[in-house]
């Protein structure tokens, strides 16, 4: 009997998939984070850092940038102590694994589909449960071969409503040799 | 407290008008001080010997920030209460330290939904390689007259 092939291994992980339940964002939505990102981007929208800009606009108070929706829950440098060599955690499990084992060990994200439901306010802490939507047959790319990976996460404030919605893809490629 | 900017109304806007452009400048600050405010530690966006040994010829820009620029794009132009309703966007060529990203967009098309304005942008933002990112944004727009 043949092994399976990489392709069918995937397919079926992505047949088998479940929403992965997340964990807590490590820390709620806050002015320090909003403002750190804003003056990186350049955003001057004084709904995000004013409170009394905010207040007098339709938000009646703070809000975050809507694209932060992602950020809060990044693990940062959470799990790797400092001066670690080991890379930060990677999102994606059995398929991520079963890639970088096969060669394909690099990656980039390639699309991202943003739903806003509310815009979030100080004190509001995510929780985002992903799913494995689909994985690509292997593709040929300018950065070289490799799969693509679509998943999908659904946001959810502390009373459990969902705030926002977001759809993502990343692919998994084998680095090109430089040089010959 | 700062001066609340107006606010375009969705009765001010046509389909087919062009945002005004923005050029965002990618120095190596720009590009791992964004990716540390969204708290995106991979290496190969702030260390360029693990980039290039990934077969990278820099460090470059997190899918997230560009997100963010985007985002940031739409509301210069709509105003502060302008209200992202969807964000979708493809990468192409990445954005390197020491190029620039010029931003363009225009207004696709426009509907009352639900008693909402709701407009459709179409945003691109090319850099020295191509196009960086393309991408489609939904926002709503206060209506004339609405309190």
């Amino acid at each position: 009997m043949t092994a399976p092939s990489l392709d069918d291994q995937l397919q079926e992980m992505v047949a088998q998939a479940t929403p992965a339940p997340g964990t807590p964002a490590r820390d709620p939505v806050n002015p320090p984070m909003i403002r750190h990102w804003c003056d990186a981007i350049g955003d001057a929208n004084p709904v995000y850092t004013d409170p009394a800009a905010a207040e007098a606009s339709c938000f009646g108070g703070i809000v975050a940038p809507p694209t932060m929706l992602q950020a809060w829950s990044m693990l940062g440098l959470a799990n790797r102590g400092p001066g670690s060599k080991t890379e930060p955690p990677r999102a994606g499990g059995g398929p991520t694994q079963l890639l970088n084992e096969a060669g394909y060990t690099s990656v980039v994200a390639t699309d991202c589909e943003q739903e806003y439901l509310r815009y979030l306010r100080p004190g509001d802490l995510l929780t985002g449960e992903t799913e494995l939507e689909s994985i690509s047959g292997e593709k040929s790319t300018g950065l070289g071969d490799g799969y693509f990976l679509t998943t999908r996460t659904t946001y959810r404030d502390q009373e459990g409503e969902v705030v926002g919605i977001m759809r993502f893809r990343i692919l998994w490629f084998k680095p090109r040799q430089k040089g010959g | 407290m700062a001066e609340l900017a107006q606010t375009l109304h969705y009765e001010e806007v046509e389909e087919g008008t062009e945002l005004p452009a923005l050029v965002i400048e990618l120095t190596p600050t720009v590009i791992i001080s964004t990716a540390i405010a969204s708290r995106d530690y991979q290496d190969v966006h702030h260390d360029r010997d693990l980039a290039q040994q990934k077969g990278s010829k820099d460090i470059f820009m997190n899918i997230l920030s560009t997100n963010g620029f985007v985002g940031r794009f739409v509301t210069d132009w709509a105003g502060p209460e302008a209200v992202l309703k969807k964000v979708a966007i493809r990468l192409g060529a990445p954005n390197y330290p020491y190029d620039e990203m010029r931003m363009s967009g225009r207004v696709e098309k426009k509907e009352i939904s639900e008693g909402e304005g709701l407009v459709e942008l179409s945003v691109r933002g090319a850099n020295g390689l191509g196009d960086h990112v393309k991408g489609t944004v939904q926002i709503v727009l206060p209506r004339e007259g609405a309190a």
